[in-house]
């Protein structure tokens, strides 16, 4: 639905909205512009501003434990995303069939993470994990981040999945398509930007966890969030602005991406 | 996307590109084990005794966990009240209340400011809220630091004015700004999403009839953005309640919230069975929460959905 808004409308009804519209951009983006910004500090103290300079971009590339680091939450990040968006896309195709009493108690269960606060899905993880006999480390922190970003792919996914046409699968059927050629050359073709934005956004949410990581971490699988959260403890840090913008950027791109591929339905 | 709390409908038209139900077993199984199962130890965890030594529970019943929220037993045995921990739950009450209520009542007029743009630009502005949502929060909370530590952003700016510098970080204002900081997008976007098919010629019919401006806002837009006040609600108040990195991060060990008084006691404290019954307290609020809320949606017939 289109509508226009006459001019002298906003005028008369809604003033100062305009004023509350554009301080709240600069209150969300005002701290991150100074992070930013001091990334390209050159003074060794992060909070005095000593001219232009892109040495700690180097240093940071040449940071062994931050390299290492983000070389972990990539790798958890990666995995957890893929393992993630693959159980996504099967659960959307397959969803309608459940009776209405399973598709409830499932989609509860699966959007649980985002319903639950952080801090208490990390300690019950961790106490499942100890009382099944797994220790922190590599596997835990795989299959804890592919539960949490199985919410952020479902959504994105099903929300595609809701919105084809079922005449495409019709005539495809009557032009003698089989099951398995329907799924494989009409559904997920078709269902193709839902997937990477929903695999995008598992991506970011895997790589921005600190919260559930940290009780499931052990000294090898370090992830970025555990390293960066630890520098940020000993005060400000120039490396930590650095990883900080190179995080915003990752966000920005991301939610380019994503509202590109998924277009704006409602007007 | 959308998260609908209400039941999606049953599709009318079966899509042929279906496969058959026992494809959705992974994930769910995933689910069972990763989200449903820890809840369920937790629970268990929380009846258990803490053991003489070292971290985890001896799997002997106990209601200690929950009996140390409220009491505390000095050396002799003697059992008395302790309202720390109960005081840890109020600051963490009054922490997220305050970050509702200023998230909601800022996000009213930007959501309002949204929704009367042109289409091209309302998709702007939604990426550019989107933006900090999909920000890192650990990123996002130590931006904070920078700007309002000893030396930092705000201080330099005060002293151009010749203001001598000022404590601001390490207390619960910190906190409490970082908050909303941190939780803003989640009240605009939903507020946002209920007033974008708004059509607001409504308003300006309610002008033309005579309508105050008080009452166009009160009978005209509130009605119409309560949906997403209600999404706002859960989505501001339930995070902001569970908080460990702004406590920790700009509260500096000063400020004592649930979240990261529960952490501890996986931590440093090595007392399980108190954390996992904290969890379980937060659990049940956040359930009757949730409730309440739905409840009050469907008596005032108000569709609420988690639009994200």
């Amino acid at each position: 639905m289109k509508h226009k808004v006459p001019y002298a409308l906003k005028l008369r009804s809604f003033p100062g909205v305009g004023i509350a519209g554009v301080a709240s951009l600069v209150f969300l983006y005002f701290p991150m512009f100074v992070v930013a910004a001091f990334s390209f500090n050159d003074g060794n103290r992060a909070l005095a501003w000593q001219g232009f300079s892109i040495r700690w971009y180097e240093r940071v590339f040449h940071d062994a434990a931050i390299i290492s680091a983000t070389r972990m939450s990539l790798i958890v990040a990666g995995i957890a995303t893929v393992a993630s968006v693959v159980l996504a896309v099967a659960y959307v195709l397959a969803m309608d069939r459940l009776s209405r009493a399973g598709s409830v108690l499932a989609g509860a269960i699966l959007a649980a993470p985002i319903v639950v606060p952080e801090v208490v899905l990390g300690i019950a993880t961790l106490s499942f994990i100890r009382l099944i006999g797994m220790t922190p480390g590599f596997l835990p922190l795989v299959l804890a981040h592919t539960a949490f970003c199985f919410p952020f792919a479902m959504m994105n996914i099903r929300a595609r999945y809701d919105g084809l046409n079922p005449a495409y699968f019709e005539s495809a059927a009557d032009l003698g398509a089989t099951r398995a050629a329907l799924t494989w050359k009409i559904t997920l073709p078709l269902l193709a930007p839902g997937i990477v934005s929903g695999a995008l956004l598992a991506f970011v949410v895997s790589m921005d966890d600190y919260m559930i990581s940290s009780f499931l971490t052990s000294a090898g699988t370090t992830t970025l969030p555990i390293y960066i959260f630890g520098l940020i403890r000993k005060g400000v840090n120039p490396s930590v602005n650095v990883v900080a913008t190179l995080l915003l950027l990752m966000a920005i791109a991301v939610t380019v991406a994503t509202t590109v591929l998924t277009g704006r339905k409602k007007s | 996307m959308a998260l609908n709390l209400a039941q999606h409908e049953q599709r009318a038209l079966p899509k042929p590109g279906q496969l058959s139900g026992w494809f959705t077993t992974p994930a769910i199984l995933l689910g069972l084990l990763f989200t449903l199962g820890p809840i369920v130890v937790i629970t268990v965890f929380s009846f258990m005794s803490q053991p003489a030594n070292g971290s985890g529970v001896d799997l002997i019943f106990s209601t200690k966990g929950y009996e140390q929220f409220l009491f505390q037993e000095d050396f002799y045995g003697n059992r008395g009240f302790d309202g720390r921990y109960l005081s840890a739950f109020w600051l963490s009450f009054v922490q997220a209340f305050f970050t509702t209520f200023a998230s909601i009542a800022i996000a009213f007029p930007v959501a309002i400011w949204m929704a009367t743009k042109t289409e091209r630009t309302q998709n702007v502005l939604l990426m550019l809220v989107t933006i900090p949502f999909w920000t890192n929060l650990l990123v996002r909370t130590y931006a904070w630091i920078i700007l309002l530590s000893e030396d930092g952003t705000v201080n330099t700016v005060l002293g151009w004015f010749g203001i001598e510098p000022q404590v601001l970080l390490y207390n619960s204002y910190a906190t409490l700004i970082s908050l909303i900081f941190s939780f803003l997008p989640f009240a605009i976007l939903p507020m946002y999403s209920s007033l974008a098919g708004f059509d607001f010629r409504l308003a300006e019919a309610a002008y033309d009839l005579g309508a105050r401006k008080l009452d166009v806002i009160r009978k005209i837009l509130w009605p119409a953005v309560s949906g997403g006040v209600l999404s706002a609600i859960a989505l501001c108040f339930v995070p902001a309640f569970g908080s460990y990195l702004q406590p920790v991060l700009l509260g500096g060990g000063k400020v004592l919230m649930v979240g990261n008084l529960i952490a501890d006691q996986y931590g440093q404290a090595r007392n399980w069975p108190f954390g996992a019954a904290l969890s379980v307290i937060i659990l049940a609020l956040t359930l009757l929460g949730a409730w309440a809320l739905l409840t009050w949606a469907k008596r005032s017939s108000t569709k609420v959905s988690l639009a994200v």
